[in-house]
């Protein structure tokens, strides 16, 4: 939609491959290798985009970001997308895309299956456990290092969660046991659906599946993009509600969702249509565009003006209340770290494993990793 | 001045037949085979031998430079713990996907060999898995496998069973046979077509003449049908060990490895090692050993068929 109207707004024809979330770098990377890059592609994670900017395959965006165009951005976006000096995945200092959404994390509960009262939710983790019906909750294991990473927030700044990311603080903390403790908690409080954290490469859907569709878990852990999920799989299931995860009982800090940056692309450096694909983001990253990505997929703009007005649906206004104090970690765990985490994790729901040995296992994939 | 005895000399060298070029004969066939050779020579043996020198190198698959690193890629896999484990995970599949597998195959095959009535039906039926995607796959036994509205589970509620209830995939216990039970449905149906075809062509003859010596079941099956189906079950054995122990697909979709490593195999190992850690240089080495190996053990089971088969 949006592409036919810069169309005709422009002249400039733009062409929208899409090939699907399954395996998207992958093929990322075997157009990177045939020469074949697009001259826009959407921008994913950064440990997995690193090795494209590397490579001189993104626009550095930083002059057009100081020439203005950085005031449809929040600063915490900006924050969270540039690379800094010296970060461990070695790509020099600079932004190289732009996003639209920025994506919080938290609970997505149907109080009456979850058993607890959606005006007097818990506070605490210790209550939710408390109030949760058994078997009611459910994440999948390719989001507990989202959940570890939102839970870690109690214990530890910004700048001490980040400094473990880069390498140059240990996983073996107390900070990290208390952090990782979660899990037991959970686990033997009885609240985790079916005593374990579904896997495999579908686990994230399947586990909105039972939540959305077949609606047999009171509660999951999600970002805020599941919105857009239930519009699209169970527009009529709109009994639920979201919220952030409860604190710590014994924790430091005020609890901070993690902010990662959503949908967003680079700019083909190499491509034959550089300053037109260019000229082609900017208008997507403007607030009339943004807009339209708020109302037809629930995201939460990266936009200050839009993010400042934005009247999201009720489900996921609990989410969206955390956009005000996210986590600004620059640095993502890498790919050996964030597959420790998850596996670890699958083990220590199901005894196999203690808080300790997995942490050990983290601070081994993390010193492999640099 | 030339001699009358040398020009006879020389008539007999030209009437004498010319050497011919010792492959002649060969030679229409060769010249078939050199398509078929040209291309396993692109598209096999040079990325495998490209391969071989990426083992050598670090690659993250997008950069123009690819440094010499020697043998250190190796040096990681050889203290890869999740590699080798993943070894002997794929070994449980293997010695399931061969013997299990091989065995309800040629059950079925001599079933709808057997069979009087409806047997283009079941051989449909039979041989039906194995044309679906193995996405397909994954995701329909995923929903059998889904431990609270699985259909697996639904049924034992429904025949009074409550008790046998599994997370069938998310049990450690359970998982690998989970997972194979689903990768033996997948491919039962290329060992049935062969087998079937195989059964096919044993004459009747010769279990008429054993009938005749007083041959029961068992005997007819030890003396009459396994040796004619001994050709056909080494390709068949053959090709279904090296597709258990090249399993990928149904592990991915179903488990992705977990729970922990429960599941992990080599080939998923290698694709994270090359597109998720974008180390193609350990991905490479990886390949090169397991590749190896499988060549290894296609050689052994070979030898030891041909061995078999002179006997």
């Amino acid at each position: 939609m949006l592409a036919e109207q810069y169309e005709e707004e422009t002249g400039v024809v733009v062409t929208v491959d899409t090939p699907g979330p399954a395996d998207y770098v992958a093929k990322l990377q075997a157009a990177a290798q045939a020469n074949d890059m697009p001259d826009v592609y959407t921008a994913v994670g950064a440990t997995d985009m690193a090795p494209f900017y590397k490579a001189g395959w993104a626009l550095r965006l930083d002059d057009e970001l100081a020439d203005g165009w950085s005031d449809n951005f929040t600063p915490a976006v900006l924050e969270l997308t540039a690379f800094p000096e010296g970060n461990p995945l070695e790509v020099p200092a600079g932004s190289y895309a732009a996003y639209w959404e920025l994506a919080t994390f938290g609970l997505l509960v149907q109080p009456e299956t979850a058993g607890i009262d959606a005006a007097n939710p818990p506070t605490t983790i210790d209550e939710m456990i408390d109030e949760f019906n058994d078997g009611t909750f459910s994440v999948a294991a390719s989001l507990t290092p989202s959940l570890l990473q939102s839970y870690a927030s109690n214990y530890m700044t910004d700048e001490e969660i980040n400094a473990t990311f880069t390498g140059d603080a240990p996983w073996t903390t107390d900070a990290w046991e208390n952090t990782f403790q979660l899990l037991v908690d959970l686990t033997e409080g009885g609240v985790i659906a079916n005593d374990a954290l579904p896997g495999g490469s579908d686990d994230n859907p399947t586990v909105e599946k039972s939540f959305f569709n077949i609606q047999d878990t009171g509660a999951i852990f999600d970002g805020s993009w599941a919105v857009a999920v239930a519009k699209t799989t169970a527009p009529d299931f709109t009994d639920y509600v979201s919220m952030v995860l409860p604190a710590a009982s014994d924790g430091d800090y005020e609890p901070r969702s993690p902010g990662v940056t959503g949908r967003g692309a680079a700019v083909n450096a190499k491509g034959d249509h550089v300053d037109e694909a260019l000229a082609f983001v900017k208008w997507l990253t403007e607030p009339e565009q943004q807009k339209v990505f708020v109302d037809e997929a629930g995201m939460i703009p990266t936009n200050p003006e839009l993010l400042d007005s934005l009247a999201v649906p009720d489900q996921i206004a609990g989410m969206a209340s955390a956009i005000g104090d996210i986590q600004i970690v620059p640095v993502q765990l890498t790919a050996d770290v964030n597959d420790a985490i998850i596996r670890g994790s699958q083990s220590i729901v199901l005894g196999e494993k203690t808080v300790e040995q997995v942490l050990e296992e983290v601070q081994t994939a993390q010193d492999q990793s640099s | 001045m030339t001699t009358p005895t040398a020009v006879a000399a020389a008539r007999r060298q030209d009437l004498a037949p010319r050497k011919r070029w010792p492959y002649r004969k060969h030679a229409v066939g060769l010249l078939f085979l050199l398509p078929a050779t040209a291309l396993i020579c692109l598209f096999t043996l040079v990325p495998f031998a490209q391969a071989i020198l990426l083992s050598f190198q670090e690659w993250d698959g997008i950069s123009p430079d690819t440094p010499w690193v020697g043998l250190e890629n190796y040096e990681r896999v050889f203290g890869d713990q999740v590699f080798w484990e993943s070894m002997k995970n794929v070994l449980a599949f293997a010695v399931i996907g061969f013997f299990i597998g091989n065995a309800i195959s040629l059950g079925m095959a001599m079933a709808v060999h057997k069979a009087r009535r409806a047997r283009s039906f079941f051989r449909t039926a039979y041989y039906i898995p194995g044309v679906f995607s193995v996405v397909v796959i994954g995701l329909m036994w995923g929903w059998l496998y889904e431990p609270s509205v699985g259909i697996i589970n639904r049924l034992l509620v429904s025949i009074g069973l409550e008790g046998l209830q599994q997370n069938w995939l998310g049990d450690p216990a359970l998982a690998l046979g989970s997972v194979a039970v689903t990768f033996v449905w997948y491919h039962w149906g290329f060992g049935f077509i062969l087998f079937l075809a195989g059964l096919q062509d044993i004459p009747a003859e010769q279990y008429e003449a054993a009938s005749l010596d007083g041959a029961r079941a068992w005997a007819k099956f030890r003396y009459v049908t396994w040796p004619h189906l001994v050709p056909v079950t080494t390709i068949v054995g053959l090709l279904s060990l090296l597709g258990a122990l090249q399993i990928f697909g149904t592990v991915q979709v179903l488990t992705n490895g977990g729970p922990g490593y429960h599941t992990m195999v080599p080939t998923l190992v290698i694709y994270t090692e090359a597109f998720t850690s974008h180390r193609y240089g350990v991905a490479a080495a990886m390949s090169v050993i397991f590749g190896g190996a499988l060549v290894l053990l296609a050689l052994i089971q070979l030898g030891l068929t041909q061995r078999r088969s002179r006997s």
